[in-house]
């Protein structure tokens, strides 16, 4: 999952990047309300966190542009400024949720679950399809209720692909989202992941989760069954 | 008196001065009035004296006797109203005019020669006469001398009627004068107190936010209050506008670090830490107060002079579809009833802050349902209507035991129970001073009943 954090202050910034990395999220970052536009612009995003103090333009501001050009994906604001008016008002101007600061990470963090779940069309924090259940909160998956143990990046590329369950999702895409700018964008990393997870979901070939569409993508075939 | 109008007031002390000034005038005029038909009377008494002495003859009978073609007719009939005599010294009537027959009226006894004497004599009838009687001694042709009373004496009636009219006549003109002066008073008063009523209506128009300030135009005596008013008005909404301005940057520029504080004490080197959690404890309550008190503090609390009412329908159908949005995964229904042309005189900051904090309390306790509702409240003498908003939730409601605890919180942070939120503290704050009251109580819906009522002024 790609987030840009859109943040003034350095350390917090910092940190806050530090802490998303070690959650597992493909972190971008920005410094004000300008380099906020043009990331949120110019990345395919998951989801957005802004600060409402930005310098050169206003987070509602940021908000409001990003919105009026159609970007759909949720935003988070993050705000010092708590009076209730600040809080319609971004949400008014299409923020999704919002978290006061001083914040406990692990709060930001089931918001963001909670937004990236909402935005895949998923009501309730276990997502299941068929006989695959996976719990954004533990970040366990199972597969009749067995335990499979997934690295962290087995896990990401699962998570998204069902997250958007039904969704035919391009190779680009994946890369896109879940690798950081800098990575060597082979494609050929992401079928090798795809071929592990198919191994470790399905060892037996029969329920066969994980289609792939020649020269489209892959999708996530199996129905979903909460949300 | 204080709030009796000026121009009632004017009018009042106008109409005693009057009434004391021409009183005084009245009484003033009537005196003069009455002394000049005294001295008149008493110069007319005087010439029918000298003539009746001069017309006098002597008389083989009594003595002497008037020619009576050469005085007054009016002696010689009765009932004119002039009456003469002449009396000598021993008692006896020399001779009576015919116009005393049947009054029974008697004049001064003896004086001495050259004595005069006024008096007013009173008839059996009861009406009343002034008479002027004078003694003289008479050298009769033998050269005898006899004392002799000459007296003459005028009906006072005429001179009462006279008088009446005279009273009449100055009364009415009197009031005559003093009505039109109070009614020319009243318009004047009206013409010179219109610019007052007119500040008066604007002042009206500003606190029911129609006019965010008094006009111009005024004469030189008002501009002094309007420039000041307007001046008041203006600097009011500035410094408000400019201490929420900085109230947030403080805010911001505050929570940021401890926003920082938090995350590098909850970052996986520190987290284990005993002393991290503290610090992240303590972080909490600084956050807490710093909120608490800056909630407070950026409260208007007052009236919102010269700012349009905030139409309360706008303000909570915007609270209710922010708060639908954050709580969207609780799928609530809350259903919101405004009664018609519901407004809020104050500061919308302030309404969206205690009904935010209300129904933030309400989506984070209800079951299935909130209910939101608004009044409108209204006195007679009224200027500004009240407002009841009343928000109930299908939760597990406050114990009774706690209502009063769970609105005195607040009060003493450092007493809160840890992860107790401070939104109802910081709204009876916020009631308390825009003059309003917090109730709680329990709902028909099952949940909590939380009750805030700003009266109407």
């Amino acid at each position: 999952m790609r987030v840009l954090v859109v943040e003034d202050e350095k350390v917090l910034r910092e940190s806050l990047v530090e802490q998303l990395k070690e959650a597992g999220f493909n972190v971008d970052a920005a410094a004000d309300g300008e380099e906020g536009l043009y990331c949120g612009r110019e990345f395919a995003l998951d989801l957005a966190i802004i600060d409402l103090g930005l310098p050169k333009l206003p987070g509602l501001e940021l908000i409001r542009k990003l919105r009026a050009e159609s970007k759909k994906y949720p935003i988070l604001i993050l705000t010092a400024r708590d009076r209730w008016q600040d809080k319609v008002e971004g949400l008014q101007a299409g923020a999704d949720d919002y978290v006061a600061k001083p914040f406990h990470f692990e709060e930001l963090h089931a918001r963001m679950q909670a937004l990236l779940r909402r935005s895949g069309g998923w009501a309730q924090p276990v997502l299941r399809c068929g006989p695959v259940a996976l719990d954004s909160r533990t970040q366990e998956v199972t597969v009749d209720g067995k335990r499979i143990e997934l690295t962290s990046f087995e896990y990401r590329i699962l998570e998204y692909l069902i997250h958007r369950a039904g969704e035919v999702i391009s190779k680009t895409e994946l890369t896109e989202r879940l690798y950081a700018q800098d990575f060597d964008r082979d494609s050929n990393t992401i079928e090798v992941f795809i071929g592990r997870l198919r191994r470790k979901l399905d060892p037996d070939d029969t329920i066969k989760p994980i289609e792939t569409l020649r020269g489209r993508g892959y999708r996530f075939a199996l129905q979903r069954e909460s949300g | 008196m204080p709030t009796r109008s000026l121009s009632t007031r004017l009018l009042a002390s106008v109409s005693i001065l009057l009434i004391i000034f021409f009183g005084i005038t009245i009484v003033l005029l009537d005196l003069l009035f009455r002394d000049l038909s005294d001295r008149a009377m008493r110069e007319r008494l005087e010439l029918q004296l000298r003539t009746l002495i001069s017309a006098s003859e002597e008389d083989p009978k009594a003595g002497l006797a008037p020619a009576l073609d050469r005085i007054e007719p009016r002696f010689s009939n009765p009932g004119s109203g002039l009456y003469g005599e002449i009396l000598r010294n021993d008692g006896y009537p020399a001779w009576r005019s015919d116009s005393l027959a049947g009054t029974g009226l008697e004049f001064a006894a003896q004086l001495k020669a050259g004595e005069k004497k006024y008096h007013e004599v009173h008839s059996g009838d009861g009406s009343v006469a002034f008479s002027l009687s004078m003694g003289i001694e008479w050298e009769f042709n033998n050269k005898k001398t006899r004392l002799f009373v000459f007296s003459v004496a005028e009906s006072l009636e005429p001179y009462y009627a006279q008088l009446d009219r005279f009273r009449v006549q100055l009364f009415g003109g009197f009031a005559v004068v003093m009505l039109l002066l109070l009614g020319t008073l009243a318009i004047l008063l009206r013409r010179l107190l219109s610019p007052l009523r007119r500040v008066e209506q604007e002042i009206e128009a500003v606190e029911a936010g129609e006019l965010t300030e008094v006009g111009t135009g005024y004469p030189r005596e008002l501009l002094g209050i309007t420039t000041n008013l307007n001046a008041l008005l203006t600097s009011e909404r500035e410094r408000l506008a400019r201490y929420r301005n900085t109230l947030g940057n403080l805010a911001h520029s505050f929570k940021t670090p401890l926003a920082v504080m938090r995350n590098l004490l909850n970052s996986s080197a520190a987290s284990d830490l005993t002393i991290a959690r503290q610090l992240d404890e303590q972080v909490g309550r600084m956050d807490d107060i710093v909120k608490y008190q800056l909630k407070r503090a950026a409260a208007s609390g007052g009236t919102g002079l010269g700012t349009a009412p905030v139409v309360v329908s706008d303000a909570l159908e915007a609270l209710r579809g922010a708060l639908l949005k954050v709580y969207i995964e609780r799928n609530l229904h809350c259903e919101l009833q405004v009664d018609e042309g519901c407004v809020y005189f104050g500061d919308h900051g302030d309404l969206t802050e205690i009904a935010g904090n209300l129904l933030d309390n309400a989506f984070k306790w209800a079951r299935t349902k909130i209910r939101l509702t608004a009044q409108r409240t209204s006195k007679p003498t009224g200027r500004r209507d009240g407002l009841t908003l009343i928000v109930e939730d299908d939760g597990p409601g406050i114990p009774a035991t706690e209502h009063g605890h769970v609105l005195e919180r607040g009060a003493r942070l450092d007493e809160r129970v840890s992860g107790q939120g401070i939104g109802l503290s910081v709204v009876r704050e916020l009631v308390q001073l825009n003059g309003g009251v917090v109730t709680i109580g329990t709902s028909d819906l099952g949940g909590a009943h939380i009750e805030v009522r700003l009266p109407p002024v």
